[in-house]
């Protein structure tokens, strides 16, 4: 688990684009959306192609997705539930 | 004040739905849908989605999809009449892109196969075959393009440019913008429902809509476009503004420039294009505005999709319908209205005999129009004002030299500013959470804006944006492409996809400024920035407010060459742009720029003795202008150098000239920068001989103009009043 939250860490930087932020920066727990990260919606939505594509795991709906998209920690969850490649 | 009303002569439609107004109105007679899984090109792998797409027309593989179409709407439009319209105003956001695709994947690098690739070439291939002599104007707004269109042609009969004007939208289906939407979430996979309790999301299509407008000419008018209002939401890339205040706005407006009160309007057609998001924040602006006294009411998506540029227009022509045939079209695919919309939309086409509709469109960048459309002669027209001209307040530019203090002092020492300032350089004003998804483009012409607005001596912020860029966002519509063949169309990025359309940047500068009146990008290769100096001079207000016009460009390793000639032919890559803070009303004397002269050089021979009658002939250019910067593109420098040569001939002008490509490169919107070189030549009173090779030349007062040659001929005059 702590594992996948370190690599979700990376890639969701690398996705934000986010130069000035360490991966150490960010909380298990902070709040994702709408946190100091000043992630939106097409952030969020890079991230689910992001889980398609690197863990074969869907979110293809807003209500999975706006419990799965908490935190780190409830992301990871729902990826070590749900993908097979892990 | 002038009183013009605007009249529509003639309508054309290829859609989803059937092609010609007739088979048109029977479809929704009927109530039927369009909307099918797409069959237009394969999807590998993917289900095939439902779109919808034009059946039954056989495609001229000599033009692409989005040509065709608008070639169908405008014969049909223009059928009853022979005189060639005055202008040419199209909404269009993807233009030759089904073409271009295939042709990106095999690696073609003939720039050649390329020429229809443009959006605005759609409009310029109606002008060549109308013999249009005045404006193309093509209107990038997403999926507002065609009812901004139709605003834009609207104040051009107003304003007494043109007695009549061609206007409409038209866009393809395409792979950019079918999977686009399916990477954003957007897509109902059981075709649109509207407003329905249980909907998911639109549905892509295509087609166009034409409408020949006229400045009072009421014999034969099917309908009369009464007003339209433009806003910008100023919140959100993608996501409309919750309470729906930009769409509020936009139809607030739309009802005042057209002077009608809500209980006029007996019908609205709906943007409506089944997202949970669109529906629920356009039914709260409309209870704003309706309250309990809701007219009629109904989305067309859910039977005809949503064709992005064309949909504005499409529905112009539907409305127009709903006022000629007394047809209100049902809200095809609702089942269950959604309980927390609160309203009550036509269930079942009706017969109902109304005055006026208000057809809204909204679009990506919170860009929002809404037409009100009556029956002819019903209202009385709302005065008018007419414009004046432009006064200047500040400016900036970037080009390879770096930003405008860096370009000037390379120009005034005759140094080269080709090439192409570093991402850092440009970046510079901006801070890395602003721009942490922008590429090239919206950072250009973020910083622009940033440099232009600081550099004025005034606190307020830009309200309105009007932006010119010759070929839009190719990094992010490259790195689109790039990644959806990579992943065999199974990964496309939603993030490239927002910003590559072409009103992203201006989307994006809104939001910095919290700009929420109009918002409109114009795009036409070399005359990009001049169309949206004309725009800017139709649409902004008399009231005093700043608002600002830029035009960028950005250079793009894998595309610039093949979409844009002049770069090819150009000595080294080179890219930028130049914003111009302007005002009007409020009566003070100062610089002012207007666009004085915009002619298709085409089929018009006298192309160049109308400008210098437009100009206001030989005496008064001598007189009143000290300088002129030529702009000379690449692709066409013998034709232009010859429109040089007979202009400086007929006028016998002995002043500096400036081929300023030279100094800046070859890029589409090189013309913004000059017209910021032009407004410092004129604060400085004086041209460095650097520049052409002569002495300094001193200006006595006198103005400068900035003539653009080529395919169209331009004129942009900055002078002090």
């Amino acid at each position: 688990m702590e594992k996948l939250i370190n690599e979700l860490k990376v890639k969701l930087l690398e996705i934000l684009n986010l130069v000035d932020i360490r991966p150490e920066d960010i909380g298990e727990d902070d709040q994702l959306v709408g946190g100091d990260l000043g992630i939106d919606s097409i952030d969020i939505l890079e991230m689910v192609i992001m889980i398609d594509k690197d863990y074969g795991v869907l979110i293809d709906n807003r209500t999975v997705g706006e419990e799965v998209l908490q935190s780190l920690r409830t992301l990871a969850r729902y990826i070590y539930e749900n993908s097979t490649r892990l | 004040m002038g009183h013009v009303r605007v009249h529509i002569l003639g309508m054309g439609i290829v859609s989803p739905l059937g092609i010609g107004i007739s088979e048109t109105k029977d479809a929704l007679k009927n109530n039927l849908t369009a909307i099918r899984p797409i069959s237009l090109f394969s999807t590998s792998k993917n289900r095939p989605l439902p779109v919808g797409e034009v059946q039954g027309f056989i495609q001229d593989e000599s033009i692409p999809r989005t040509h065709a179409f608008a070639r169908i709407a405008s014969a049909q439009a223009m059928a009853d009449y022979r005189e060639p319209p005055d202008a040419i105003v199209l909404g269009v956001t993807t233009g030759g892109m089904l073409t271009t695709e295939p042709l990106l994947r095999r690696k073609e690098q003939d720039y050649s196969l390329f020429r229809y690739h443009s959006p605005s070439s759609v409009g310029e291939d109606l002008a060549s075959r109308y013999r249009v002599i005045g404006p193309v104007i093509c209107v990038s707004t997403a999926c507002s393009s065609g009812a901004v269109a139709i605003k834009i042609a609207v104040e051009m009969l107003r304003s007494g440019l043109a007695r009549r004007v061609l206007a409409g939208g038209a866009d393809s289906l395409c792979r950019l913008t079918y999977y686009g939407f399916n990477s954003l979430q957007l897509i109902d996979p059981e075709g649109a429902r509207p407003l329905d309790k249980d909907r998911l999301g639109m549905n892509v299509a295509e087609g166009a809509a034409m409408l020949l407008l006229a400045a009072d000419e009421p014999r034969h008018a099917v309908a009369e476009i009464l007003g339209a209002g433009l806003s910008c939401d100023a919140y959100h890339p993608t996501a409309p503004h919750p309470e729906g205040k930009g769409a509020l706005a936009a139809m607030q407006a739309a009802l005042l420039d057209a002077g009608v009160n809500p209980h006029d309007i007996g019908y609205i057609s709906l943007h409506g294009t089944g997202t949970l998001d669109n529906d629920l924040s356009e039914a709260r602006a409309i209870k704003a505005i309706f309250k309990d006294k809701m007219p009629l009411l109904s989305s067309v998506k859910g039977a005809f999709g949503h064709s992005l540029a064309a949909a504005g227009a499409i529905e112009a022509v539907v409305s127009a319908i709903s006022i000629s045939d007394r047809l209100i079209p049902a809200n095809t695919g609702c089942r269950i209205c959604d309980p927390g919309l609160m309203l009550a939309p036509v269930m079942q086409p009706k017969e109902a005999r109304i005055s006026a509709v208000l057809s809204n469109s909204f679009g990506f960048g919170g860009n929002n129009a809404s037409v009100v459309i009556g029956t002819p002669g019903k209202f009385s027209p709302s005065a008018h004002d007419i414009k004046r001209s432009l006064k200047i307040l500040s400016s900036s530019c970037i080009t390879g030299a770096g930003t405008t203090k860096k370009t000037m002092e390379a120009l005034f020492n005759g140094r080269s500013c080709q090439g192409l300032s570093s991402d850092v350089e440009i970046s510079e004003n901006l801070s890395p959470a602003q721009i942490r998804r922008l590429k090239r483009l919206p950072r250009l012409a973020l910083s622009l804006a940033v440099e232009a607005q600081r550099a004025g001596q005034r606190p307020d912020k830009p309200s309105a944006v009007f932006f010119g860029t010759g070929w839009g966002a190719l990094s992010e519509t490259f790195n689109f492409l790039k990644r959806l063949e990579e992943t065999e169309e199974q990964y496309p990025s939603p993030t490239d996809f927002v910003g590559s359309v072409h009103n992203a940047s201006a989307g994006q500068i809104a939001m910095m400024f919290n700009s929420t009146a109009a918002n409109v990008t114009t795009t036409g290769g070399d005359y990009s920035f001049e169309q949206a100096l004309m725009t800017a001079g139709l649409l902004a207000e008399d009231n005093g407010k700043t608002f600002i016009v830029l035009g960028a460009d950005e250079f793009h390793q894998g595309l610039s060459r093949l979409l844009d000639e002049s770069v090819l032919r150009g000595q080294c890559p080179s890219d930028g742009g130049g914003a111009l803070c302007l005002t009007r009303g409020g009566g003070d004397r100062g610089l002012n720029i207007k666009l004085a002269f915009f002619e298709n050089a085409e089929n018009n021979p006298k192309v160049i003795s109308s400008v210098v009658q437009g100009l206001g002939g030989v005496e008064r250019i001598n007189g009143d202008y000290g300088v002129i910067l030529a702009g000379i593109p690449g692709a066409l420098k013998e034709k232009a150098a010859d429109q040089l040569k007979t202009f400086l001939s007929l006028t016998g002008f002995k002043g500096p000239i400036i081929d300023y490509r030279r100094q800046i490169g070859e890029f589409a919107s090189a013309s913004a920068v000059a017209a910021v070189m032009a407004v410092k030549f004129l604060e400085r009173g004086e041209i460095p001989g650097a520049l052409f090779g002569g002495n300094d030349f001193l200006l006595y007062k006198k103005g400068a103009l900035v003539v653009g040659f080529g395919s169209f001929v331009t004129a942009m005059e900055l002078r002090e009043t």
